[in-house]
């Protein structure tokens, strides 16, 4: 039985005898899992096993010591039902990406024991292949940890949090779960802007914020000054901030203590009705919708009947749910005979800010792509998307982002887990037109921009910038945010030698190479975080590419007026390194209307020409040409031209001067 | 313990593809028992002989022995140095040795066997093996297939490895085709590019192949050398014509990986000439030699009329034929197979051959690949791509598709369209056949690509055919 505040996997399962599950689910009861041997899964692909119970394989030089450890192994066998409420600890990790957040959980998982070390591999929690492999996280995760304490077994739930901005739903997602918050910081690098933004999620929502000072094992490390940054930056008192070495094991234990000390229990509701709050979800092929929840108030345990309070589907906790749309994240689960009154608050649903369209090289592809993105959406809330025609391209979708990296992911995952081969168009933002009729048309696609004689004006989205700096960077930041059509707001120093700068610019103007900018311009040292502050008027225009003649329409892009023909300019040059050659002479043309701004053009090849076939040996020979087929075959035929994925994104990669 | 696993690099092809057979102007009468069907040499094709599945009637013998390796050189060759003479080289004799073991443990399908109607020694140098070295493989050779008494027999060699006496005792052997290494007649650029002779050989070369009375030789030269001009290679060609070759080759230097000019150089970047320039060698070669009297047959051959290298040509044919020795390829059966490129992995294979150890698996591969090594080959050749013969082995539609990507190569002039008189189909005569499916599988006969402009992008050119057969 699961009592109020903890957390909890509902497993939702096809109700064969044959199923691969069958010895498992006699073992732990029947489709309510939650056991000393704690199942974790996740995304659909993969699942592993974390074990609850601890184990002699534990690295002897770590800071447990063996009587601790034999002692978490008792505890571990334990069955849970047996923590009260009061023993419950619910708490996330926030931190700014790089500061080491996954390091952290990783070592928290070791020293409690949860998970065996020969199990144990880096990032444990992101086990996306592309997380690993960027090394950052981008799905919520969770796990459970048990852990003594004056010898009380302690349950401790762990969330762990993407820390990339375009991700902030996810972290306030998982906040929302919990009472206590660690807040990693890079003892060598201080508060950068993300920081700050999930602290300030985390304070919101009334959470028990525990600084931790992290990588205090580097040369470079300054805790001292970094935790008196933290006190005047944030105002979190830092006097009983947590020195620790992630990497080296230095400090666990103290953090796990602080958990159990400083983070509150959740509050006993366990009379109320029930209602749980479904944080992610994701359906499994064998064994059905899997949901993960947060009992907030009552109890839950296997064979309940209950409802989805939003969506008002019944099941049995055993029942097999069909989709996971059914159970959406966000949702609170009741009782079906004893209801809650008013569901949980949920979240706050989200919205893309960047959107492109994604076209299948292979029309035969579409319908893969459309199941694929329907795969992805059912745990990735914030992807949206429709289906979107274009001559050029043929049929594809319109997708809805968070921002660039939320983009650039979900185009890999595209590509690696469903195999597609694509071809992505410039992302381009939501502009608002209002018609000469009155109305108002809300357009993410240039290609579809009303005629100039339609149109009385364009509104396009600002957002709200703030630049966490060094102050060595901050005339070349503001350089940068002028450039980008940013207005100053406000900038102030936080400490002596760091400053705080507000921009107010266009949504448009940071799609793209901002980030990259910012970091090349700051050397690495200044940090962002963005808000959405509205939409605002701009002197707009369309600009359209053409490619031998034929206007290119996954190419046209809306810029201002007054960078039409710098961007025009670099958009040709560009084009122009990014399409291959061909065997005739190719104009890349920038048009506003029907005049040409910008021109440039390919040359043809002179020569491509393997002289010999030396002996009769042709097959290097024939792999060559199968190879160079293959390249066409993975562009698009524009007209006569084929044109590689790069150059649809062209517009990306200008040059900063010109912008 | 000694078992080595070879993969065929290639294998089989189940369909039925029988190539024009091109060389009207060359007779082949030979003594030997081949099928019927072989031997029929005029432009009809047979319809009842899987043609890859003949026997071979080639050969191609690799000597790998060379002083040192030129730098643009990534063959398997074997640098002997310059100290001890080839006479007396133990790493020369074993080596032939164990060839001719190679030779005789190699299986013979078909009964009867036809004799070899081409012969070539390539390298390597091959004028460093002594003759009666030479004459030790031509033995083997002879006894194990037969050797036509008509056979063409080619040998490369380098200026500065062979005198009078040398080159009178291979002809003696029957060797009756020389194919000369000049590369290039200024000695700067064969220094830089590190051959062992200078353009003082070059000369008493070319008058010792004159002197003994070679009838068909070769000149063979490089173009796109690093320092280059187009005077340079202007002189060169003039040169070339002035002395009178009956064959001369062309080949565009190619810059390979793992070579000294791999790691020095860029194509396309100084002291490599530029695209644009290593074009217009190509032109110039085409223009010069055309204009001397030479057939522009082949992308990097030209000959004097009846010269065109017949043993050259059963690769652009799609023929099959034999290879021996270090990292030699051989397509035999159907199958093509690259023998290993080190010395000590190649006897390995020796020994394995001798024991029955090396089988080529007969698995059929699609029909897609050996339509694609047809058009790469064919393609190479002034002939082209036979559409009739094509036709019928690969089907009409393959040969619409093919006839209509190619649209925009017409149109620009790459691709020449021939009707069945060997006339040339005209730009507009094309687009008229496009909008008549039935006239377009009916009337072009021919596929070729021009010279020189569909020549110089020829890769560019065959991938598109890649894609259609490919798709």
């Amino acid at each position: 039985m699961a009592t109020a505040a903890d957390f909890c996997r509902l497993k939702f399962m096809p109700l064969s005898v044959n199923s691969p599950f069958h010895h498992q689910q006699q073992h732990h009861g029947f489709g309510f899992n939650y056991s000393n041997k704690y199942k974790f899964s996740y995304s659909g692909r993969r699942s592993f096993r974390v074990n609850c119970q601890t184990t002699s394989g534990v690295d002897s030089s770590s800071k447990v010591s063996h009587s601790d450890l034999q002692l978490a192994a008792v505890v571990g066998k334990d069955r849970l039902s047996k923590v009260p409420t009061s023993n419950i600890r619910n708490f996330s990790i926030i931190a700014h990406i790089d500061h080491g957040k996954s390091t952290l959980a990783d070592k928290l998982l070791q020293m409690t024991g949860s998970v065996e070390s020969r199990e144990m591999k880096d990032q444990f929690l992101d086990n996306m292949d592309l997380e690993r492999e960027r090394g950052i996280t981008i799905k919520l995760q969770a796990a459970r940890m048990r852990f003594m304490y004056e010898n009380e077994p302690y349950c401790l739930n762990l969330i762990d949090t993407p820390g990339h901005v375009d991700f902030s739903y996810e972290v306030s997602r998982s906040l929302a779960a919990c009472e206590g918050a660690l807040l990693v910081v890079d003892a060598s690098q201080g508060v950068e802007a993300q920081t700050l933004a999930n602290v300030y999620l985390a304070l919101e929502n009334n959470l028990e914020v525990i600084p931790v000072l992290n990588k205090i094992d580097l040369p470079g490390a300054e805790p001292n000054r970094i935790s008196q940054e933290i006190e005047e930056v944030i105002g979190l008192d830092c006097s009983n901030a947590i020195y620790c070495s992630a990497k080296e094991g230095i400090g666990i234990t103290e953090i796990l203590n602080a958990i159990v000390q400083r983070i509150p229990p959740p509050h006993d509701t366990n009379g109320r009705p029930l209602r749980a709050l479904i944080f992610d979800s994701y359906y499994d092929a064998y064994r059905g919708v899997i949901v993960y929840f947060r009992v907030v108030d009552g109890t839950i345990k296997k064979g309940d009947r209950i409802i989805f309070m939003a969506s008002g589907k019944v099941g049995y906790l055993s029942a097999s749910i069909k989709s996971v749309a059914d159970a959406r994240v966000g949702d609170t689960i009741t009782h079906y005979t004893r209801r809650a009154e008013q569901s949980l608050p949920g979240y706050k649903e989200a919205t893309p800010m960047v959107f492109c369209g994604l076209f299948p090289i292979d029309a035969d592809q579409f319908p893969e792509l459309r199941d694929a993105l329907e795969k992805l959406q059912l745990n990735d809330a914030a992807l949206k998307f429709e289906p979107e025609t274009s001559s050029a391209m043929g049929f594809g979708f319109r997708c809805g982002f968070l921002g660039l990296l939320h983009m650039e992911i979900v185009q890999e995952r595209l590509e690696r887990e469903y195999n597609l081969t694509l071809i992505i168009t410039a992302p381009s933002v939501v502009y608002r037109v209002n018609t000469i009729y009155g109305d108002t048309v809300e357009c993410s696609n240039p290609s579809l921009l009303p005629e100039p004689g339609k149109r009385s004006s364009i509104e396009e989205p600002y957002v709200k910038i703030e630049l966490l700096t060094p102050k060595d960077y901050i005339g070349p930041l503001m350089e940068l945010a002028q450039d980008r059509r940013g207005e100053f707001k406000e900038m102030k120093y936080l400490t002596e030698s760091r400053a705080s700068i507000i921009y107010e610019l266009p949504l448009a103007e940071m799609v793209g190479d901002f980030f990259d900018q910012l970091k090349s311009r700051s050397k690495g040292y200044a940090s962002m975080e963005y808000s959405f502050i509205g939409y605002r008027e701009s002197e707009l225009i369309k600009l359209d590419i053409l490619i031998n003649g034929d206007c290119v329409e996954p190419l046209a892009t809306i810029v201002h007026k007054d960078k039409a023909y710098a961007v025009g300019r670099a958009l040709t040059q560009k084009l122009k390194e990014l399409i291959p050659r061909q065997m005739f002479k190719v104009p890349i043309q920038a048009c506003v209307g029907s005049k040409v701004i910008a021109s440039e053009s390919l040359s043809a090849i002179r020569k491509d020409v393997l002289a010999k076939c030396y002996g009769g040996d042709i097959t290097r020979k024939k792999k060559l040409l199968r190879k160079q087929a293959e390249g066409k075959r993975r562009m698009k035929a524009i007209g006569k031209v084929d044109v590689p994925q790069e150059a649809f994104m062209a517009v990306l990669k200008l040059e900063k001067e010109v912008l | 313990m000694l078992k080595l696993s070879f993969t065929p690099l290639s294998t089989t092809f189940p369909s039925k593809i029988i190539p024009p057979r091109l060389l009207k102007s060359i007779t082949t009468n030979t003594l030997s028992q081949a099928p019927q069907t072989v031997r029929q040499n005029d432009t009809t094709t047979s319809t009842n002989t899987p043609q890859h599945k003949l026997p071979p009637k080639s050969a191609y013998i690799h000597l790998p022995f060379c002083r040192k390796r030129c730098h643009y050189c990534d063959f398997p060759i074997i640098a002997l140095g310059s100290s001890s003479a080839p006479e007396e080289d133990p790493r020369i004799l074993n080596y032939i040795q164990t060839l001719c073991r190679e030779i005789k443990a190699t299986s013979l399908n078909s009964n009867p066997n036809p004799s070899l109607e081409t012969v070539f020694f390539g390298g390597g140098t091959p004028s460093l093996v002594p003759p009666k070295l030479v004459s030790l493989v031509l033995e083997t050779l002879s006894s194990k297939f037969g050797v036509s008494l008509e056979a063409e027999m080619s040998m490369e060699m380098d200026p500065g490895t062979f005198d009078r006496g040398k080159l009178k005792e291979l002809m003696e052997l029957r060797v009756n085709r020389v194919s000369l290494g000049v590369q290039a007649f200024q000695d700067g650029l064969l220094k830089a590019c590190g051959r062992a002779h200078g353009v003082k050989e070059i000369y008493e070369a070319i008058d010792i192949v004159k002197a003994c009375g070679v009838e068909n030789w070769s000149l063979d030269l490089i173009s796109s050398l690093p320092h280059q001009t187009p005077e340079m290679w202007e002189e060169s060609l003039k040169l070339t014509i002035q002395a009178h070759p009956t064959h001369v080759s062309v080949y565009d230097l190619q810059v390979e990986k793992d070579t000294k000019f791999g790691v020095l150089y860029t194509p396309g970047e100084f002291p490599l000439p530029s695209e644009d320039l290593s074009a217009e060698f190509y032109r110039m070669a085409s223009r010069m030699l055309t204009d001397a009297g030479y057939n522009h047959y082949e992308i990097s051959s030209y000959c004097r009329s009846g010269y065109m290298c017949k043993h050259n040509y059963t690769y652009w044919k799609n023929e099959p034929f034999y290879g021996f020795g270090l990292g030699s390829a051989s397509y035999v059966n159907g199958i093509r197979f690259s023998r290993p490129r080190k010395l000590k992995e190649f006897m390995h294979y020796v020994e394995l051959l001798e024991d029955g150890g090396v089988n080529c698996e007969d698995d059929s591969t699609d029909a897609k690949d050996l339509a694609m090594d047809v058009i790469m080959l064919s393609l190479r050749t002034a002939r082209g791509l036979d559409l009739k013969s094509f036709a019928k082995a690969f089907g009409c539609e393959l040969v619409l598709s093919l006839c209509k990507v190619y649209q925009p190569y017409v149109e620009s002039g790459h691709i020449v369209f021939l009707d069945d008189k060997l006339k040339t189909i005209t730009v507009d005569e094309y687009s008229s056949l496009l909008s008549d499916d039935r006239k377009m599988s009916e009337v072009p006969a021919f596929l070729r690509l021009s010279d020189p402009d569909g020549f110089l992008l020829s890769n560019e050119l065959i991938s598109h055919a890649f894609g259609v057969v490919g798709s």
